[in-house]
């Protein structure tokens, strides 16, 4: 984590204004900070490591390129995943859906698309519960990883999946609940 | 200590599994967890989501850092950084008119128009930035021209 002089940690806003001076190294530490919800954002929606990593290359870069427009009442986070969701999106289209097609005929994402290491030592019913996570809807989906991975709130996922904060919170719970069923 | 009710226990769950809550807060949860099988339960199943969670390759950070610093060569001033007037040549040789307003709001929340009175280069450079859906009917490639074709000429083409 970046600090300033008095050993304070930088914010992401401070980071943000710096970097609209063209300041790398802030965008350096905005990369650092928040590539691995955007890889697992991209992941979820894209169902392929490969793309998936195209996907938050391309995110950044739209990202940092419209910092002007970046008002700072949503926070760089929230501003990026949603970037990151829209770009994945894209990125399906453009594939002609042939990813979410193998993916709806495969169920849950390739283990390949894993990392090897974490694989082998989260276990069998942590990789079940994950598998199973990838075929809930979209927004179930977006709500639950958003919530137990990254740690956001309702608020912010519903900027994220386009809802209110209340329907993220039903997409949780509902995600949540079918999640828990499946399990059994 | 007050105690913790279902409702309260279940929205924090993911928090204490993410070590995110603070001391007293994680021992309130804690406690009713213990008193409470089906808040247990779900824990439990959010316990296994979250330490399955995808790791990001290490190749990521690598590749969009290469990325950002070709995006800003050093020494010239980031495109990103230039004028709204530039952007305006942009959005008009993107041609998007159609777009609304409404949904580019809807798409990037804290995205708003800068330093112009009529919205419309800024809405269309948003869409370009959000990937917003009316700018899907554009190839990419021709997208990419634009911004490549913008950049050489607006940054002193010194490369
Ligand atoms: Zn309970």
């Amino acid at each position: 984590m970046k600090t300033d002089a008095s050993g304070e940690a930088i914010t992401d806003a401070e980071l943000v204004r710096r970097g609209r001076e063209g300041d790398e190294i802030a965008l350096g530490e905005l990369v650092d900070r928040h590539q691995a919800a955007a890889f697992r954002v991209a992941l979820s929606l894209v169902g392929d490591g490969d793309l998936a990593q195209d996907v938050v290359q391309d995110a950044f870069l739209r990202a940092f390129r419209g910092l002007r427009g970046f008002r700072g009442d949503a926070t760089f986070r929230t501003w990026l995943l949603t970037i990151t969701a829209n770009t994945a999106r894209g990125a399906l289209r453009r594939q002609g859906r042939r990813r979410e097609a193998r993916l709806e005929a495969a169920g849950p994402v390739p283990a390949e698309d894993m990392d090897p290491h974490e694989s082998v030592a989260v276990g069998e019913a942590a990789e079940r519960a994950r598998a199973l996570l990838q075929e809930l809807p979209e927004k179930q989906r977006l709500a639950v990883q958003l919530r137990i991975d990254e740690g956001l709130s309702f608020r912010e996922i519903g900027d994220i999946i386009g809802s209110s904060e209340g329907a993220a919170r039903v997409n949780y719970f509902h995600g949540i609940h079918r999640l828990r069923e499946w399990m059994e | 200590m007050t105690d913790v009710r279902c409702e309260t226990a279940r929205e924090l769950i993911p928090d204490l599994v993410g070590g995110r809550l603070g001391a007293a807060e994680a021992s309130r949860v804690a406690a009713h967890l213990e008193t409470c099988a089906d808040c247990r339960a779900e824990a439990e199943l959010v316990q296994l989501l979250y330490v399955a969670r995808p790791q990001v390759p290490e190749s990521v950070t690598g590749r969009v850092l290469a990325a950002v610093r070709a995006d800003a060569p050093h020494g010239r001033r980031p495109w990103w950084g230039l004028a709204a007037a530039a952007v305006a040549v942009l959005a008009l040789g993107i041609g998007v008119a159609s777009r609304s307003g409404r949904d580019t709001e809807t798409v990037v929340p804290g995205f708003v128009a800068q330093g112009t009175s009529t919205t419309g280069a800024w809405v269309s450079d948003n869409g370009m930035v959000a990937g917003a859906p009316a700018l899907d009917g554009l190839s990419d490639e021709a997208l990419q021209a634009l911004l490549e074709e913008l950049e050489s000429n607006g940054t002193g083409g010194s490369a």
